[in-house]
């Protein structure tokens, strides 16, 4: 019987004076890859910061990757965790490839992988153009890459389909394919029902805060 | 070389070669202080002895408000999604501070020689006997500033109002630096001993970096 | 019971002060004027004392983080501020009869308490700036403990500064006191105590209330967006 990779029960968040989760129930089994869909504002990319163990709850209680949340844990379990926001993570003044070879050095692995992650993304020719002016595709494209040099066993995507043409989608369903063997898991935000249902186990609807 | 440093001295590197491409700093900061020991003159009546009294004053606050600018400078501050990415890289924040903090220490100490020869050319203050004894206390200076500099954007990260705010919750307590390094060129002048204001600068230098390690993990749920 | 116990002694002991104060004996060197110094020394304690315990709950926050803290430090700032205005204030009057001028810099610790009084102004601005409550009370927790070890250093570096370069003669604290005086300074220091008392858990009062105005149940974010209520072909 192996553990839950993400285990939420009753998460509540609020910024400030505003709820913005209410009482968010959430359970991914190892290998399984859930979406999520819901309308603007209810609380989809919040809920990513959650499980990403970037945003504490106010209530409720949650493990991810074993570790419990709200407390020192979590900093056990982050290096495993990959995480693609609505913007991409770049520095504007380094290049895609100094980018990801920047991640690589910091996370402790080789400059050689970084740049055969950047040529399996298809940005081996623009290796050398600034992230600050590269087109928002290509910096999804950096944010992709770095998934594929990490392989982290929690993988992440806010607005996964924005920004990213059809060829491009194939980086996607490679990552999903590989977290799946790893027995890993994948929770993916989208406003593209049709591309979503496509990749994920089953879909996970929230409204106003709250699962549904 | 341990993780730790590695860490630290790719966050420097970054830092330096972003600075190198963007030039926030050496094209902009760097013009602008001495746009400012250019302008001081200006105000005053013009007399070389009054000039020649104010060089030091002049050059103390300069370095401390231009320097507190480059430390903070836009295109060194990190966005959100940077920010977490490194949080979730496992980037050990006190060697992030040490990595900022020693990026910005290079970037001061070029402010300050670069000054030098303008405040002497400008305010033609009396020479100083042995000037490269001053070499210690411009270092801690600087270090002191770095520290501080990247602490106080750190502590402002995301809000609004941090172009005013970072700067100003930064310069009451970078008295002790001020205080160290204006009062050892005096001392030096006067060919006094420095070992006191030494040992100011160092204990705050000292300070600071305590204050910055035990920091280090609180001020990173900050930026998340 | 304390809600009203507190401010009405704290009222009682200040009328007693100020009496103490005004038939306490005249000082050799600066006649009547010494009785603003009972006031502007018993402020300063006050003031420091404010301080610590800004610094001391910011320390406690950081390692329990428990919201009670962070009430403790914000309040006790808000009134640090009050008292250090009020002790900066009370020296400049009475540095002008004695000195005969309001702000002398020879006077290391009235330029080291103005300093602090700008390092507790920037702690309020950084609270003000900071609209969510938690990251309100971790920067400022943050900042508390940064302060509390640089502004020892502010202080001695500044005393260290005046004393290798001699200022004027007299000083607030080179007060030779009688046994009266010192009873008067006393019972002052004992009366703002209290004032600083009753003022503290007024605030932290008034703080716990704020926050439970605001934690009452509100409709979540994502209630607001609604459908548009557009059409296409019209």
């Amino acid at each position: 019987m192996t553990d839950p990779i993400v285990q939420l029960r009753d998460i509540g968040v609020r910024f400030g004076t505003v709820p913005v989760l209410v009482a968010v129930d959430l359970t991914i089994a190892p290998g399984e890859v859930v979406g999520v869909a819901g309308p603007n504002g209810s609380g989809k990319t919040t809920l990513l910061g959650v499980v990403a163990t970037l945003i504490r709850p106010n209530s409720g209680t949650g493990r991810v990757l074993g570790a419990a949340l709200g407390t020192d844990d979590v900093r056990r379990v982050r290096r495993r965790i990959g995480l693609s926001g609505h913007e991409p993570a770049v520095y504007p003044d380094l290049t895609l490839a100094e980018n990801l070879r920047f991640v690589a050095r910091i996370a402790g692995v080789t400059v050689e992988a970084a740049d055969r992650a950047l040529a399996d993304v298809g940005l081996a020719a623009a290796a050398d153009r600034p992230a600050g002016r590269s087109s928002h595709g290509m910096q999804r494209r950096i944010d992709l890459a770095r998934m594929l040099m990490l392989e982290p066993d929690l993988v992440l995507l806010d607005e996964a389909h924005a920004g990213l043409d059809q060829d491009a989608e194939v980086i996607i369903d490679v990552i999903l394919e590989r977290t799946r063997r790893r027995r890993g898991a994948a929770l993916i935000v989208s406003h593209d029902a049709e591309r979503l249902a496509r990749q994920v186990d089953r879909v996970l609807r929230i409204e106003a805060g709250a699962t549904v | 070389m341990s993780s730790f440093w590695r860490q630290a001295l790719q966050v420097a590197k970054r830092d330096l070669l972003v600075e190198g491409r963007a030039g926030e700093g050496v094209g902009i900061v760097l013009p602008f202080g001495a746009l400012a020991v250019f302008v001081v003159p200006l105000a005053t009546s013009g007399s070389a002895s009054l000039l020649a009294d104010l060089a030091a004053p002049v050059y103390w606050l300069v370095t401390l408000l231009f320097g507190m600018q480059l430390a903070l400078r836009q295109t060194a501050t990190e966005t959100v999604p940077q920010r977490r990415l490194l949080v979730l890289l496992g980037l050990d924040p006190v060697a992030r501070f040490v990595g900022r903090t020693l990026s910005a220490w290079v970037l001061l100490i070029g402010l300050q020689l670069v000054l030098i020869p303008l405040v002497v050319l400008f305010y033609e203050p009396e020479p100083v006997p042995t000037p490269a004894l001053m070499l210690p206390a411009l270092a801690l200076y600087a270090l002191g500033l770095a520290m501080l500099g990247t602490l106080a954007g750190d502590l402002t990260v995301g809000l609004r109002t941090r172009t005013a705010l970072a700067p100003m919750l930064a310069a009451p307590l970078a008295v002790p630096l001020v205080m160290g390094a204006s009062q050892s060129l005096i001392s030096i002048s006067r060919g006094e001993g420095i070992l006191t204001w030494t040992l100011l600068l160092v204990a705050t230098d000292l300070a600071l970096s305590v204050a910055g390690v035990v920091t280090a993990r609180p001020l990173e749920e900050t930026a998340t | 019971m304390t809600k009203r116990i507190l401010p009405v002694l704290a009222g009682l002991a200040l009328v007693a002060a100020l009496a103490v104060a005004l038939s306490s004996p005249p000082d050799v060197l600066q006649g009547d004027f010494v009785r603003i110094l009972y006031i502007h020394v018993a402020n300063a304690w006050l003031a420091f004392l404010a301080f610590g315990v800004t610094a001391a709950a910011s320390i406690g926050w950081l390692v329990r983080k428990k919201p009670g803290y962070d009430r403790v430090a914000a309040s006790s700032a808000e009134i640090g501020v009050l008292f250090t205005a009020v002790t900066l204030f009370t020296g400049m009057i009475w540095g002008k009869p004695i000195w005969g001028t309001f702000w002398d810099w020879g006077d290391a610790r009235m330029a080291s308490t103005a300093l602090m009084f700008f390092v507790y102004l920037g702690y309020l601005a950084l609270r003000r700036a900071t609209p969510d409550r938690q990251a309100r009370a971790r920067r400022s927790a943050i900042l508390g403990v940064i302060a509390v070890v640089q502004v020892p250093l502010v202080y001695f570096s500044v005393t260290l500064w005046r004393t290798l370069h001699q200022g004027l003669t007299i000083r607030p604290d080179s007060v030779q006191m009688e046994p009266a005086m010192l009873v008067a300074l006393l019972v002052n220091v004992g009366a703002f105590s209290l004032l600083y008392l009753a003022l503290l858990t007024a605030r932290v009062r008034l703080a716990r209330l704020e926050e439970a105005a605001e934690a009452h149940e509100r409709a979540p974010a994502g209630r607001a967006v609604t459908a548009p209520r557009l059409e296409t072909g019209q």
